[in-house]
């Protein structure tokens, strides 16, 4: 019997056991892993890394795939008090270098890994211990103990580690699941990766809904994930705004036919234009299309449910539940009014308390409000918008402009894709102008007929001043521009 | 043609050509993601100059469909 008071996402899960034993958890292709057995093998490896001599607080770095062990790992060591280092299995190796010999892991896990200085161990033969106890729990663990640590996608300068303690972990899977409706009767396909944010976290949600989680490997074959969607009659998943434009373009409208059955699509990462906000709004007219405004920091800060939002679809929402604050606050962290723009500030239950390095925490907090560095405002109605990222901004002039104002008014001309950022302004007048880098292709206008289109849309001083066509728009693996490789 | 097309998908994935067999699928290798497979499919339509018809890219799902279709193509 799993004991952890430390963890309400483990007392869940040991509940789940308890009251559904024979319900399936995790579907994992022809594996069907029940709640009891899920609970035993979360035991069971903790009992094998109690072995391997991990102790509470000690770095265990997980590679993630999208296997089964790899939750039980996860699970163990939050039943531990060890901290897991969660990185991807794609990662470039110096990134993968520069987090081990920042978080000092005493042994990693994952499959063909192999780290200078830290002991690697296979994900296959983790549940084979026998070592199973009642209890492997020896020191006292707390919910303040940091559970996870998560590194940054890194938009901007060196991966920063994010410190999640195990309240708020449970705290940002409990709020989604009070926002989204997530419950026990639900089927949920994972295709997105665990190695972020977003699917950790939707694996996490599922759990503790004591709902049933199937592991797809990722969204490319798109016949096969509508097949799981079929066989096992899935009742919602998650994706981010990439994802739907390739399920656009190479199935149409085919998604549809699971509308029906769909209860709930949870979507984020990246912004989502208001045409496929509308177009999606139409496929699922039963759906619960929930979208949240977040970061790795605060998880699931604000979230819209387009249905509910259908004459403001360009806001990013209200707080995920009471337990959440948002506030727009000025350059002195000051609150501002509403309807004027600031930096996006976060306080609550999920919210990360502090960075691994203590050098990442400076500037980043106004007492115990997060900064997201995020531009935005909030309207009379409390809801709330985002106009740019703040250090993304360009200013023109004293006239700050959002970089993905420009980009959407470029690619409502058809354009493919294109990235603007701030480039200093040749006549030395306005100090930075905006520079658009656009995706090449066959059927893309002429400069000329954007800059003539763009007149009517956007004011001057925010069309572009300089443009360069591109092969490649540099995007972070969930969809966000990387802005920071087009100014080298 | 054939072995242009398992090239292909070999250089845009950064894997041996040996793992492209005809049975392979999107989906199987970490490499062959949806970003992948939207490489996978701009190379050879410039590099082979074909265009896949829109709407039998959801059935390209396999080394074994991309080598058919584009053998359906070029032949037409």
């Amino acid at each position: 019997m799993i004991n952890a008071p430390h963890s309400s996402l483990l007392c869940n899960i040991a509940e789940h056991a308890i009251s559904t034993p024979d319900k399936t958890a995790i579907v994992e292709g022809n594996n069907r892993i029940s709640y009891s057995r899920l609970a035993g093998s979360i035991q069971r490896v903790a009992g094998y890394m109690c072995a391997l001599g991990i102790n509470r607080g000690d770095r265990v770095l997980l590679v993630a795939q999208k296997e089964v062990e790899f939750i039980y790992l996860y699970f163990a060591s939050h039943l531990l008090g060890a901290v897991n280092v969660v990185v991807d299995a794609s990662s470039p190796r110096e990134r993968l270098d520069y987090i081990a010999s920042v978080t000092k892991p005493v042994v990693a896990f994952g499959n063909d890994v192999d780290i200078d200085g830290c002991r690697c161990l296979p994900f296959r033969g983790v549940e084979a211990s026998d070592r199973v106890g009642d209890n492997p729990l020896a020191p006292t663990v707390n919910a303040a103990d940091v559970a996870d640590v998560m590194f940054t996608t890194g938009t901007t300068g060196a991966p920063k580690g994010v410190c999640l303690t195990h309240a708020n972990v449970a705290a940002s899977a409990s709020n989604t699941n009070g926002f989204i409706g997530t419950v026990a009767t639900d089927v949920e396909a994972l295709a997105l990766p665990l190695s972020h944010s977003f699917g950790l976290g939707r694996m996490r949600c599922v759990l503790m809904a004591g709902a049933t989680l199937v592991l797809v490997g990722n969204f490319a074959n798109l016949k096969s994930f509508f097949n799981v969607l079929d066989s096992e009659r899935v009742t919602g998943f998650g994706m981010v705004p990439a994802v739907w434009q390739y399920i656009k373009r190479l199935s149409g409208r085919r998604i549809a036919r699971f509308a029906s059955q769909l209860r709930y699509i949870e979507i984020g990462s990246a912004a989502l234009p208001i045409e496929d906000k509308h177009l999606l709004m139409e496929l699922f007219p039963n759906t619960r299309l929930c979208m949240h405004y977040g970061l790795t920091e605060a998880s699931r800060a604000l979230f819209v449910e387009f249905h509910a939002y259908e004459g403001n679809l360009d806001a990013i929402g209200r707080p995920a539940s009471s337990l959440v604050e948002v506030c727009i606050l000025d350059d002195n962290g000051q609150a501002v009014a509403d309807g004027v723009d600031g930096e996006i500030c976060v306080r609550g239950n999920m919210v990360a308390r502090s960075y691994f390095l203590p050098r990442d925490n400076e500037n980043s907090y106004f007492g115990d409000w997060f900064r997201t560095g995020d531009w935005g405002h909030r309207d009379p109605n409390g809801v709330f918008y985002l106009t740019g990222r703040k250090k993304e901004l360009i200013n023109v002039g004293g006239e700050k402009v959002s970089p993905a104002a420009i980009e959407n008014a470029i690619i409502s001309l058809g354009v493919a894709d294109c990235a603007c950022i701030a480039v200093p302004d040749p006549g030395g007048v306005l100090g930075e102008v905006p520079k658009a880098f656009l995706l090449r292709s066959d059927d893309a206008p002429t400069i000329e007929e954007i800059k003539a289109g763009l007149s009517g849309l956007i004011p001057p001083h925010e069309i572009p001043a300089q443009w360069e066509w591109t092969d490649c728009i540099p995007r972070t693996s969930s969809g966000k521009i990387q802005r920071l490789k087009l100014k080298q | 043609m054939e072995r242009q097309v398992k090239e292909i998908i070999a250089r845009v994935l950064n894997v041996d050509i040996g793992v492209i067999t005809d049975t392979l699928s999107s989906g199987d290798i970490p490499q062959w993601d949806s970003v992948g497979n939207l490489a996978i499919i701009s190379t050879i339509e410039q590099e082979l100059s074909v265009e896949f018809p829109l709407e039998d890219l959801f059935d390209l799902t396999s080394v074994r469909s991309i080598i058919d279709e584009v053998n359906k193509i070029l032949h037409d």
